[in-house]
């Protein structure tokens, strides 16, 4: 896996989109991976919600017969958090303020979510350095 | 140092040729302008009754950051007004805001939200007619007053000793100076190095052309600095030695299919007996 560009992914999206505050890329069991949030956000339990909660929409739409889960999103007064799945093996959280508009975060997030699969998929790039 | 905001500002003339067509043409309906942050001006005969930008505060936004009503009340208030995006009627029938401080928020989020997409890029402007304009404010504005209006906000910032961009510099606090005035007190609170002037006037609830100014004089007095570069984001090896695991699939429960069973039948007298405990 290629950090260095899983990284870039992130921040790029962050860039991208006007309103991201935070996010996250975990395994599908919740492990964090990485994690680009402000202190205030506790990243490791940010990911298991994601997972509980990715996992409970799942169900939901097999259960409903609404096919295959897209994406969940919570709303609030001051924002929303929208989880995604990345494959069937990891997923990413993206946090945002009231501002963001949601839809364009949807169109932003797709070819984002395709190539960091790509990358956590890649056996073949050298490690970077944690931290990048 | 911060990069000094640029000078005049991408699409403009095309943001403002837009405009000034759909006021000409008497437009209603939406004009929706793509690129960053976007948003979509709402006219109603021509003249701009809303403005809504990812890059601004609204209404909304400005008085739930504000404290003046909570996210619970403004839930009411919204089924109240049978889904209304905007409870004008509602909000001022409970006491939340006079008619008056309701019109002066809304005219504020109006030209903050123009002054941050004529501070950002414009890639394109599409209009959308539809039968009723969102409208916020009564009269509504002309749409090239209201442009010349975020250009002249535009150039007073450029003009600034330290002039900064609504959403490109993510100041920290620097010294132990707490600032004076609630604003700059606020900011300097929220000011973690990630958030732009943009990000943090949705923190704080003001709005976006206040904060910029403010975040420029307190870059100036040296209240704020420019974070260096971003902190690097931190890559966890992945589990099981470099492999991601499938998620196994959780299979889902069919409900029983519902049988039919009679119910269960009422027996004469039984509640009597229960009463009055007589054997059967």
């Amino acid at each position: 896996m290629d950090h260095q560009a899983l990284a870039l992914e992130m921040r790029g999206l962050r860039e991208q989109v006007t309103g991201i505050t935070d996010t996250a890329v975990a395994a599908a069991d919740g492990l964090l991976i990485a994690a680009d949030t402000a202190d205030s956000i506790d990243p490791e339990g940010l990911a298991a919600l994601a997972a509980a909660g990715l996992g409970l929409a799942r169900r939901t739409a097999g259960a409903t017969a609404r096919g295959a889960l897209r994406r969940t999103v919570t709303y609030g007064s001051h924002g929303c958090a929208a989880f995604y799945a990345v494959g069937d093996t990891a997923l990413m959280v993206v946090l945002g303020d009231e501002g963001m508009d949601v839809d364009h975060l949807h169109r932003a997030t797709q070819p984002t979510l395709n190539r960091i699969g790509s990358i956590l998929t890649d056996k073949a790039t050298e490690k970077a350095p944690e931290g990048v | 140092m911060c990069e000094a905001a640029g000078g005049v500002m991408s699409g403009h003339e095309h943001l403002a040729q837009a405009l000034a067509a759909c006021g000409r043409d008497g437009f209603t309906g939406e004009l929706r302008i793509t690129g960053t942050p976007g948003g979509t001006f709402h006219f109603g005969d021509g003249r701009v009754v809303a403005v809504e930008s990812p890059g601004a505060p609204g209404p909304e936004a400005l008085l739930l950051r504000s404290g003046r009503v909570s996210g619970e009340q403004w839930a009411e208030l919204v089924r109240e007004s049978g889904g209304s995006r905007w409870p004008a009627t509602a909000l001022i029938a409970h006491g939340y805001a006079g008619a008056a401080q309701l019109r002066v928020v809304c005219a504020l989020a109006l030209h903050d939200a123009a002054f941050a997409m004529a501070a950002g890029r414009v890639e394109d402007c599409e209009r959308r007619a539809t039968a009723e304009p969102f409208a916020q404010v009564p009269l509504g504005e002309p749409p090239l007053r209201l442009l010349q209006d975020a250009i002249r906000r535009l150039t007073a910032l450029a003009a600034l000793p330290h002039p900064v961009h609504p959403d490109r510099e993510r100041p920290v606090p620097s010294g132990t100076d707490n600032g004076s005035g609630a604003l700059r007190r606020e900011l300097l609170t929220h000011a973690d190095g990630r958030s732009t002037a943009r990000d943090l006037a949705f923190r704080v609830g003001r709005g976006v052309y206040t904060v910029t100014v403010e975040v420029a004089r307190m870059l100036e007095e040296g209240l704020l600095v420019c974070a260096g570069p971003a902190t690097p984001i931190a890559v966890r090896s992945l589990p099981d030695g470099d492999e991601l695991r499938p998620r196994t699939p959780t299979p889902v429960e069919q409900l029983p299919s519902p049988t039919r069973t009679d119910l269960p039948r009422r027996k004469p007298g039984s509640f009597f007996r229960l009463r009055n405990g007589m054997p059967k």
